[in-house]
């Protein structure tokens, strides 16, 4: 319902947030695109991942996020950062921005996870990130079909993977399973000759439409 | 709140971290120093993650998870046949890094492998911080097979101070329920009551428990018995007031104290409110001071029947728990069981040859297979035969079924004393196996030339033996003769290094060990044996003497030139796999269940598993050099 809500003009006005807010918001915009056609280990990614009351996009709200970004094909603890939305979601948000940057950003189940956040960050900033999203859910099976080869939860990748996460239905502990998985995503992808942003969002693409074909 | 995220992720790490050693001893600043800083990376199975092609490292690594393969590069040497692999919480450079130099090795991931890593200047700082880090670092193997040592003796600590210290405190003595009676009980219901407990005394209490009086057997004839006193007088009138009274936190030592100084033999034990716990004997003092190594050794040398043999059996055992307690290593502690043992057999020896007329007879008394080797664990067989000489114009059969019927008392005795006879009848009470030098020869001279299976066995039980008691140089001749002869047969050798090889030591490629059916490893067949068996190969070429493992180790390593450090390696492997032997038998003994060899590597802590599995790669490291050496 994004489309109506921005066209029926409910959206917040930037100019009622407060200023520090309006600033940041206003440098991140400022920011360039990435640079999609860089290698792996010269790109920032940073992995999103949601908290929310459920998994009914039509119901449930957003109730904190994480990010953790990988450089340089590195996950360092310091670069990281969590927020719930409650008290102030304006600033919860905004900071995410500044974190991120103008990505490349990766999720796991954009489906889910980018329809969630977008709608909040409209209501909240009324702004729809330009992103580039990399969903893990189409990545992996096409990248490592020798664990698993079609969309899987979560949970199955960590199993086939071995990785552990504290908390796993805390934002920041997905963010850090899924940060995991995609640091083995970059390793298959560059053996495969797919070196950059880029290449991964085309593999992407095609397997959504193959899926949807097939 | 950036800050929240990062402290949570850098908890997560050092969550990991903390389950490994040295880790789980680091000082928490020095943890968190490390957690923070060490970022994590993926490498792909098959890449390279470190070479010596890259020069000075420049970042420490710990395997988080997956498997990483270390193997050493450079000119072709007797240590590069070994490839190392790293499981998750094992670190790599550390020599390297601590020396800044470029690593020897070549450090392949050979699964996809998550890899912390930090870089080399934090690496070199949290040296600096963290003494628990520096000692990890300079001592890797060395502090590991330390630690392990530590940890057994632990473990042992509490149930030895139980059983046998002197600093025992008297609590822990009492074992009975106290006995006792009020002072107005009729004498006849207190001496009934002894005889029906069979106990030697009985204390008198007031209704508060207290000690008030102490009446002992021998104080029945003075007092009761010639005065002709009425048995149903009240046993007050005739019992020791104001006994002697011990708390039960005194020691052991204390007590025997207290009996020399008063001349009791009684004393009693209060709690801290003066409420009887029970009696100590001299007795029950005396058991405890009697398992000692001296001990043992003059009661050996004292014992003048089969009882006090047995006796003197049983507390050898209680002594290698009390020595294992203390922390000493497997070299000294199978050494001093050695020692007992062979001190053990020589008296059943002397006490059998004192009944068989074996006047003029030269003989030698032989110990093979373990019992040879001076690796004796708890539960060894008895394996033994008789070397002995046929003057000129002597009558061999005579003579020889004289030595018969005293090796048979000497192995019934030895069985009575717990050293189970030998299924496979290897003992000296066997016709076949008491033969005089030029029979042994012939003997082994078959087995040499015509090495069937059968003779190939038979030479890693009867090549290790040594001369237990006797003319010692009976067996010199025999050995001098032997590795002649062994060396100049290379086929014979080839042969037995082709058999050494047949069971490879159960490193997994996949897990960190092979395990049978049951989940366990055989830590005799599949680990002590692997040593044993190649050692054996290189002291009949190196020509040594010794029978033991490490001896010949040692001295055939060195003659052939292996450096020391590989051998001090090799000889560590060998002692922690015995340690652990002798640590299940231990245990199993306790539940009287006979020791078996046979450890669950999942009881294992990480430590000993680490260290389990280091012992295995030397094996395999000896093992390889037996397949260059005869091309196998």
């Amino acid at each position: 319902m994004n489309w109506l809500t921005r066209l029926l003009g409910t959206r917040t006005d930037t100019t009622s947030l407060d200023a520090p807010l309006r600033d940041a918001i206003a440098s991140w915009e400022a920011l360039a695109a990435p640079e999609l056609g860089s290698a792996h280990f010269e790109t920032r990614y940073v992995v999103i991942n949601t908290e929310a009351t459920g998994l009914d996009l039509d119901k449930d709200r957003l109730l904190a996020v994480a990010a953790i970004a990988i450089d340089r094909e590195h996950l360092s603890p310091h670069d990281s950062y969590y927020a719930p939305l409650e008290p102030d979601a304006a600033t919860a948000l905004t900071n995410l921005l500044t974190f991120a940057g103008k990505g490349p950003v990766v999720v796991f189940n954009a489906s889910f996870n980018r329809s969630l956040l977008e709608r909040a960050l409209d209501e909240h900033l009324g702004l729809t990130p330009d992103w580039t999203w990399l969903d893990l859910h189409w990545l992996l099976p096409a990248l490592y079909d020798e664990h698993i080869d079609g969309p899987a939860r979560l949970a199955d990748w960590m199993k086939a993977f071995g990785i552990e996460t504290f908390q796993r239905h805390h934002a920041l502990g997905g963010a850090w399973a899924i940060a995991q998985l995609m640091l083995a995503a970059q390793a298959r992808a560059r053996a495969l000759g797919l070196n950059t942003p880029r290449s991964l969002a085309d593999l992407e693409h095609s397997r959504r439409q193959l899926r949807r074909h097939g | 709140m950036p800050a929240a995220a990062s402290e949570m992720l850098v908890g997560a790490s050092s969550d990991f971290l903390t389950r490994f050693s040295p880790f789980n001893r680091m000082e928490p600043e020095a943890l968190e120093f490390l957690a923070e800083r060490a970022t994590l990376a993926f490498h792909a199975r098959g890449s390279e993650i470190l070479t010596p092609e890259m020069g000075q490292p420049t970042h420490f690594h710990i395997v988080q998870r997956g498997k990483v393969q270390a193997r050493q590069l450079g000119p072709a040497s007797v240590t590069d046949y070994a490839a190392m692999t790293l499981g998750p919480g094992e670190c790599f450079p550390i020599g390297a890094i601590s020396a800044q130099r470029p690593s020897t090795n070549a450090y392949v991931a050979v699964e996809d492998s998550f890899v912390f890593q930090l870089p080399a200047e934090d690496f070199l700082k949290l040296m600096q911080m963290s003494p628990v880090f520096h000692v990890f670092c300079t001592q890797y193997i060395a502090s590991l097979l330390n630690q392990s040592r530590q940890q057994l003796q632990s473990t042992f600590a509490q149930r030895a101070a139980e059983q046998q210290t002197m600093t025992t405190p008297l609590g822990q003595l009492v074992k009975k329920a106290p006995i006792f009676v009020t002072p107005d009980s009729s004498i006849r219901a207190a001496l009934e009551k002894m005889s029906e407990m069979r106990i030697g005394c009985i204390v008198i209490t007031d209704a508060d428990q207290k000690p008030l009086g102490i009446l002992t057997q021998s104080d029945l004839l003075p007092r009761v018995v010639l005065p002709g006193i009425d048995l149903q007088r009240p046993i007050g009138d005739v019992m020791t007031a104001t006994p002697h009274v011990m708390s039960a936190s005194d020691s052991a030592y204390d007590a025997a104290l207290e009996m020399a100084t008063h001349g009791v033999r009684h004393l009693l034990v209060v709690d801290s409110e003066g409420r009887l716990k029970g009696v100590v004997s001299e007795r029950d003092l005396f058991t405890l001071q009697r398992i000692g190594l001296r001990q043992i050794r003059s009661s050996i040398e004292g014992a003048d029947d089969l009882e006090a043999l047995q006796r003197a059996s049983r507390d050898i055992r209680q002594l290698a728990l009390n020595l294992i307690a203390q922390g000493i290593g497997a070299e000294q502690l199978t050494q001093f069981i050695s020692a007992l043992n062979d001190a053990l057999t020589c008296r059943i020896i002397d006490l059998a040859r004192a009944k068989h007329d074996l006047y003029g007879i030269d003989y030698a008394w032989l110990a093979f297979g373990s019992e040879g080797r001076h690796e004796q664990t708890l539960s060894s067989d008895q394996d033994n035969g008789i070397i002995y000489a046929c003057p000129e114009g002597a009558d061999q059969a005579a003579l020889k079924s004289r030595l018969l019927a005293c090796a048979k008392e000497v192995n019934e005795n030895l069985a009575a004393c717990g050293f189970p006879l030998c299924k496979g009848n290897i003992m000296a009470s066997n016709p076949e196996l008491c033969l005089t030098l030029d029979e042994w020869k012939g003997r082994f001279g078959d087995w040499i030339r015509e090495p069937d299976p059968q003779a190939l066995l038979n030479a890693t039980i009867f090549f290790d033996y040594r001369v237990l008691c006797g003319n010692e140089r009976l067996g010199d001749q025999l050995r001098a003769w032997l590795n002649r002869t062994a060396k100049a047969y290379s086929n014979f050798l080839r042969l037995m290094a082709s058999n050494a090889l047949q069971v490879a030591p159960p490193l997994g490629r996949i897990r960190d060990f092979v395990v049978e059916d049951d989940g366990t490893i055989d830590l005799k067949k599949s680990g002590a044996r692997l040593f044993v068996d190649v050692a054996r190969i290189l002291a009949l070429r190196a020509d040594v003497a010794s029978s033991s493992t490490v001896q010949r180790l040692r001295q055939a390593g060195t003659r052939m030139g292996m450096p020391a450090e590989e051998i001090a390696a090799l000889i560590d492997g060998f002692h922690f796999i015995q340690l652990l032997r002798l640590r299940a038998q231990h245990l199993d003994t306790e539940h009287d269940a006979p020791g078996d060899n046979r450890i669950d590597p999942d009881t294992l802590n990480e430590l000993d598993r680490r260290i389990l599995k280091e012992a295995f790669r030397q094996a395999r490291k000896l093992q390889l050099r037996l397949k260059l050496d005869y091309q196998l």
